[in-house]
C-alpha cells in the first residue's frame, strides 16, 4: 500500500462576543431566545434599511488578525454576496471579499518532539451571519435571531497533515480566542464552526489531489473522527484505483457517519460588489495601535516562556497557560511567593485546578488570591502549619475570603513546636497505652506511627509531627 | 389665495400668527385633493375613463386620519405655547418608495402592495418631528425604475397637472404632480438618476437632489444604493430650502449619511449672487443618443427653446453681479447613461434579493413544489416589466465573467464623471465654478405612450440629470418659463460637494430676477 499523507485545510467561522450584532443594535447572543425574538428591521432584511458598522466587530477582529500575524489593512471594504436563501433576508450576505481586514497570518502549531507546524492563513475577514433554517413537519422553519451576529471568517491553507493536528488546530485556535475575549468559542454552541478540506497524496508528494469537504462537525473531538474516516475512505478508494471527487460531505454525529450532501457544482457566481451603504473601512495608526496595546502575550509565547523562564516541564507550561487567567494568576502566585516556581506549579495543578473544576470557574473569580496561596506555601515553608492545615486552608480561604494568617491565627492551626506542650502529651499518651508501649519496647517499631498518631489527635494536627516523634522515642527508649 | 395654494414658508407663518389652524389648513388640502386627484392608483383599476384622463391621480394612499391627528397635535403644541417646529402644519406627501410605520409603503410594485412598514423612513421622520402632516403617499415608477410614472403596478398612474395628456416625468412623478397641482405645497421624493429634477422640470416646480450623504436614505426602499438621494420637491425655492433644512443631517441608521454641519439654508437665501462664477457648458446643450444597431453616437442639438431659457437664465444672473464662465468642458457627460445603466443595475438587481415571497410582500397562490418555484413564481408575478428587465440586466452585467468589461469599466467612467466636476469646481483649478448652469430634461413632457415601451431612450431624459447622480454632487431644477408646446422648461444648477446653500441662493435669485415674468403667472389648468 502507498504511504498516503493528508492534506487538510480548514475553514472555520468564528462569533465574536460583542455586546450587540455587527450591523444593528439587536443583541448578539440570542442563546435560549425563543426565534424570531431579538430581531430588528434591520437584520431582518425590510425593504429600506441599511447597515451601520459596529467599530467593537472590527476591534475584535483586529486583536485576533494581530495574534495570528497577520495585517491588518489600513484600508478595507465590505462586498455584497448574492445569493437566494431563505435564513438569508436581504438575499445577499454582507461580507468582505476583494479587499479583506487582514491579509496573511499564521499559527505555529506545537507538534511533540518540540516541533512545530506552521499553518498559514489563506483568508480572514468580517462578515454578518446567517439566519437558521429547519425543517420540521414538512415544513421550513426560518429563525433570523441569528442574522447580523458578527462573524470572523479564518481560513487555513491546506498546512494540516493529520485528524490529530486538525484537532490540535482547533484546540489551540479556541484557546487563542478565549485568551484574548474575542469569542467565546464554544463550538456545541456554533460560537466556533469549522468545514474541513481533505485530500490526500502519496507522502511526499508535491502537488495536491481533488479534496471533499466536511460540513456540520460540531465539536474538536468529531472535528478529529471525521477527517480520520475520511482520510481513510480516500486511502481505500484511491488504494481501488479510483479517483476521488469533490463531494462535499456532511458529519452525522450520531451515527459518526460521512454522508454525502452533493456533488460539488460548478463554483456558485456570488456577483461580488463593494457594499454601497457602507463606507469604505479606514483604519488609522492610532485606532490600531489603541487596539493593539491590549493584546496580551499569547498562548503558546507564554508556554515557552514557562519553560525558559520558571524552568517548568513542557506538561505543566501546557495545563498551565490553557487558560489566560489560569496563566495569570501562576505567574502573580510565583512572584508572590518568591521562591521555587515548579512548587507553585504543584499547587496549581493539583489543588486549585481540582477545585476550580469543582466550582466551575475560572482563576479570576477565586477568592483565594495567588497572594493567598503565596502566603499559604511560605507558612508552610516557614514550618508554622503542615501540609494537610495548608491545603485546608485553600478552602477555608475561599469560603471566607480572610487571609490564611488570619484564619491559623483565630483556628489556632499553628503547628504547636514548643518542647514542653508536646512532650506533655507525649508522656500522657504513653501513660495511657501501656500494652502498645510494651509491644513497641518488644520490637513492634511500626507502633511508632500510631503513637504520633495519637499525639497529632490530641493536639487536633497542630503538632510538629517530626518533633512529636523525637520525644516520643526518647522517651520510648528510657 | 386659498390655504391650500400657499407656499409651506406663508403656512408657518399664517399659523404661527394664529390665523390659522393646521387642522384648517389641512382640510383645505383635503378638499383640494378629493376634488383634482380623482381615483388613487390601485392594482386593478378597471376600466380608465375620460374622468380618470383629467385627474391628477397622484396618490396611491391618502392618510387623511393620520394627518388630521398630526395636525391637531400641531394646534395642541401652539396651543400650549410649545415649539411645534419649523415645517409646522405644512401638509406633505411622501414618494411611495419611503416607509412610513402603519402606512403600506407599496414602491409602486404589486410585490409590496400588501406591505405596511414597521418604521418610519429618516426624512419622513423629521419632517414629522418638524410639524409636517403627511397627508399620504404618492405615485411613482415600479421601484422608482422610470421616468414617466407609466410603470407603476398602480393605475391610473399620475398625469401632468399641465396637460393630463403629458406625463408627470418620474419617477417622483406623484410627488411633483401632487405639488404642481396645488395638493400639497411639499413632497418628498428620490432622485437616482434625475428622479427629482426631471418630472420637476416637466411638471413646473422646484425640485433639489442634494449632495450624496446630505440626506439619510434610511427607509427609502433602495434602488441604486451608490446613487439615490432623498431630497424636496417644493413650488419656490425658499419652500425647497426650508424643507432640506428639517430632512438633512447626519444619522446614526445611515453610515453614508454625513457627520456635517447642516447650514441655515433659509437664512442664506437671499445672500445674492455678484461675485459668483456660473459655468455653462457645451457638453449639457447636445444629447448624446446611442445608434441601436452600431452602437454610435449621434449627438443631436437641444431645442432652442432650452438653450434660449438657460441663456436668458445666464444673463439675469449676469445683471445681478454673477460671473458667466462659458465653455466649461465636461467631455464625460455623454457616458453618463452607459455607466449609470450598468452601476444601477448591479445595484438594483441586488437591492431586489430580498423581495423573494418569503418574509413579506407577495407570494405566490399557485401550489408550489420546492423552494426555487416559490421564489420564481412570486417574483415572477410580483414584479413588473421594469424591474425584471433590471434584474436581467444587472445579473448580466455582475456576472464573474462579465464583470469587468461592463461593471468594473462603468465605475471608471463614473470616475472620470466625477472629475469633470472636481475639475470645473476646483477653488484652485481653471473654470473655479460655483454653479454649472444646464438645461434640465432635452424635452418637455411628453405624450403617455410615446416613449414608454423604449427602455433605452427612456433613460436618455435622464442624460443631463444623471452626471449628478455619478458624481454625487447636488443639483437642483427651478421652472425658467413654457415651451411652444405649453409645457414647462426646467433648468438645473450644479454645486460642488455640500453646497447646497450656493446653489439654493442662485435659484432663488433667478426667481426674483424673474418674479415679475408674464410666464410665472401661469397655473396649471383646474380640474373641477
Amino acid at each position: 500500500m502507498t504511504d498516503y499523507e493528508a492534506v487538510i485545510g480548514l475553514e472555520t467561522h468564528i462569533q465574536l462576543n460583542t455586546l450587540t450584532k455587527i450591523f444593528c443594535a439587536c443583541k448578539a447572543d440570542s442563546w435560549n431566545a425563543a426565534p424570531n425574538t431579538n430581531i430588528c428591521p434591520v437584520c431582518s432584511g425590510l425593504p429600506g434599511v441599511l447597515p451601520v458598522l459596529n467599530e467593537k466587530a472590527v476591534e475584535k477582529a483586529m486583536l485576533l488578525a494581530a495574534a495570528m500575524h497577520a495585517q491588518i489593512q489600513s484600508l478595507s471594504f465590505f462586498d455584497r454576496k448574492n445569493y437566494f436563501y431563505p435564513d438569508l433576508p436581504k438575499g445577499y450576505q454582507i461580507s468582505m471579499y476583494e479587499a479583506p481586514l487582514a491579509t496573511g497570518g499564521y499559527l505555529d502549531l506545537p507538534l511533540p518532539q518540540n516541533e512545530a507546524r506552521r499553518v498559514r492563513i489563506a483568508k480572514l475577514h468580517l462578515e454578518e451571519d446567517a439566519g437558521k433554517t429547519k425543517n420540521a413537519g414538512g415544513k421550513r422553519l426560518i429563525d433570523f435571531n441569528r442574522c447580523g451576529v458578527p462573524l470572523v471568517e479564518m481560513v487555513t491553507s491546506p498546512d494540516l497533515r493529520s485528524a490529530e493536528e486538525a484537532a490540535q488546530y482547533l484546540t489551540r485556535l479556541r484557546q487563542l480566542l478565549r485568551w484574548l475575549g474575542v469569542s467565546e468559542a464554544d463550538m456545541e454552541k456554533g460560537h466556533l464552526r469549522c468545514d474541513a478540506n481533505v485530500s490526500i497524496r502519496p507522502r511526499g508528494a508535491a502537488y495536491l489531489n481533488p479534496k471533499t469537504e466536511i460540513k456540520n462537525v460540531n465539536s474538536i473531538d468529531a472535528v478529529r473522527e471525521a477527517v480520520q474516516k475520511e482520510i481513510e475512505r480516500q486511502a481505500r478508494e484511491m488504494e481501488a484505483g479510483h479517483t476521488i471527487e469533490s463531494w462535499t460531505l456532511e458529519w452525522d454525529e450520531d451515527s459518526g457517519k460521512l454522508k454525502k450532501m452533493r456533488s460539488k457544482e460548478t463554483e456558485a457566481d456570488y456577483r461580488y460588489f463593494h457594499e454601497p451603504d457602507l463606507l469604505p473601512l479606514h483604519i488609522s495608526e492610532e485606532w490600531k495601535k489603541s487596539i493593539l496595546t491590549a493584546l496580551p502575550e499569547l498562548p503558546l509565547e507564554r508556554r515557552q516562556r514557562f519553560v525558559t523562564q520558571y524552568g517548568l516541564p513542557e506538561y505543566d507550561a501546557d495545563i498551565l497557560t490553557a487558560e489566560r487567567s489560569l496563566s495569570d494568576y501562576y505567574e502573580q502566585t510565583v512572584k508572590a511567593y518568591g521562591g521555587d516556581p515548579k512548587k507553585v506549579s504543584n499547587w496549581l495543578m493539583n489543588d486549585v485546578l481540582r477545585m476550580l473544576n469543582e466550582k466551575g470557574m475560572t482563576a479570576d473569580q477565586l477568592r483565594l488570591l495567588p497572594a493567598h496561596l503565596a502566603e499559604i506555601i511560605r507558612l508552610i515553608d516557614e514550618g508554622v502549619i503542615n501540609n494537610a492545615t495548608g491545603k485546608s486552608l485553600l478552602e477555608k480561604v475561599q469560603a471566607s475570603g480572610e487571609t490564611p494568617a488570619a484564619i491559623v491565627a483565630r483556628e489556632g492551626l499553628a503547628k504547636v513546636s514548643d518542647d514542653a506542650a508536646i512532650r506533655s502529651i507525649c508522656q500522657e499518651v504513653i501513660a495511657e497505652n501501656p500494652a502498645e508501649v510494651e509491644n513497641y519496647r518488644n520490637g513492634k517499631a511500626t507502633l511508632m506511627g500510631w503513637f504520633v498518631g495519637q499525639v497529632m489527635r490530641k493536639m487536633r494536627g497542630k503538632a510538629d509531627p517530626n518533633l512529636a516523634r523525637a520525644i516520643l522515642e526518647e522517651l520510648l527508649a528510657q | 389665495m386659498e390655504l391650500y395654494a400657499q407656499s409651506a414658508y406663508e403656512l408657518t407663518r399664517l399659523l404661527h400668527s394664529r390665523q390659522v389652524s393646521a387642522l384648517e389648513i389641512l382640510e383645505s388640502v383635503l378638499k383640494r385633493i378629493e376634488a383634482v386627484d380623482g381615483r388613487p392608483g390601485t392594482l386593478d383599476p378597471g376600466e380608465f375613463t375620460e374622468e380618470d384622463r383629467r385627474k391628477v391621480h397622484a396618490f396611491i394612499t391618502l392618510t387623511a386620519e393620520r394627518a388630521r391627528a398630526q395636525a391637531q397635535e400641531v394646534d395642541r403644541k401652539l396651543a400650549a405655547g410649545e415649539d411645534p417646529g419649523l415645517l409646522a402644519g405644512v401638509p406633505f406627501t411622501v414618494k411611495d418608495i419611503f416607509c412610513v410605520q402603519g402606512t403600506p409603503s407599496t414602491a409602486g410594485s404589486r410585490i409590496l402592495a400588501n406591505f405596511v412598514a414597521p418604521y418610519t423612513a429618516t426624512p419622513v421622520a423629521r419632517m414629522e418631528a418638524a410639524g409636517g402632516v403627511m397627508v399620504g403617499k404618492v405615485n411613482l415608477d415600479e421601484f422608482t425604475y422610470g421616468s414617466s410614472n407609466e410603470s407603476s403596478a398602480f393605475q391610473p398612474c399620475p398625469r401632468n397637472p399641465w396637460n393630463p395628456d403629458r406625463v408627470p416625468g418620474g419617477s417622483s412623478g406623484g410627488s411633483t404632480a401632487s405639488v404642481a397641482a396645488r395638493e400639497v405645497p411639499l413632497s418628498l421624493g428620490s432622485d437616482t438618476a434625475g428622479s427629482i429634477r426631471q418630472p420637476a422640470a416637466f411638471c413646473g416646480v422646484v425640485g433639489m437632489k442634494p449632495t450624496y450623504g446630505r440626506v439619510s436614505r434610511y427607509g427609502m426602499i433602495a434602488f441604486g444604493s451608490s446613487l439615490d438621494c432623498p431630497g424636496p420637491i417644493a413650488r419656490d425655492v425658499r419652500d425647497a430650502a426650508l424643507m432640506l433644512q428639517v430632512i438633512a443631517g447626519q444619522d446614526h441608521h445611515d453610515s453614508t449619511a454625513a457627520a456635517l454641519e447642516v447650514p441655515q439654508y433659509v437664512a442664506l437665501l437671499e445672500g445674492g449672487v455678484k461675485g459668483m462664477r456660473i459655468g455653462l457648458s457645451p457638453d449639457y446643450f447636445r444629447i448624446a443618443i446611442p445608434d441601436i444597431q452600431t452602437g454610435e453616437y449621434a449627438l443631436q442639438p437641444l431645442p432652442e427653446a432650452f438653450s434660449a431659457a438657460v441663456h436668458r437664465a445666464a444673463a439675469a444672473l449676469a445683471d445681478m453681479g454673477a460671473e458667466i464662465i462659458e465653455n466649461v468642458p465636461m467631455p464625460n457627460t455623454r457616458y453618463g447613461i452607459p455607466a449609470y445603466f450598468v452601476i444601477s443595475r448591479v445595484e438594483a438587481a441586488s437591492n431586489l434579493h430580498r423581495f423573494d415571497g418569503v418574509k413579506y410582500g407577495y407570494r405566490t397562490s399557485q401550489p408550489v413544489q420546492d423552494l426555487r418555484s416559490l421564489y420564481r413564481k412570486s417574483r415572477a408575478e410580483g414584479f413588473g416589466l421594469q424591474p425584471k428587465l433590471r434584474i436581467l440586466m444587472g445579473m448580466y452585467v455582475s456576472a464573474a465573467q462579465y464583470s469587468e468589461q461592463y461593471y468594473r469599466r462603468a465605475l471608471q467612467v463614473r470616475s472620470l464623471i466625477r472629475r469633470d466636476f472636481e475639475q470645473a469646481f476646483d477653488p484652485q483649478g481653471e473654470y473655479r465654478l460655483d454653479a454649472l448652469l444646464t438645461p434640465t430634461t432635452p424635452t418637455t413632457a411628453f405624450g403617455f405612450g410615446e416613449v414608454y415601451g423604449d427602455t433605452v431612450l427612456m433613460q436618455y431624459a435622464d442624460q443631463l440629470t444623471v452626471p449628478a447622480n455619478h458624481a454625487g454632487v447636488p443639483g437642483i431644477s427651478i421652472p425658467a418659463g413654457f415651451a411652444s408646446d405649453g409645457m414647462p422648461i426646467g433648468i438645473q444648477f450644479l454645486g460642488a460637494d455640500f453646497t447646497e446653500e450656493k446653489i439654493l441662493r442662485i435659484a432663488r435669485a433667478y426667481e426674483i430676477a424673474t418674479q415679475s415674468e408674464e410666464w410665472r403667472k401661469a397655473c396649471p389648468q383646474e380640474r373641477q
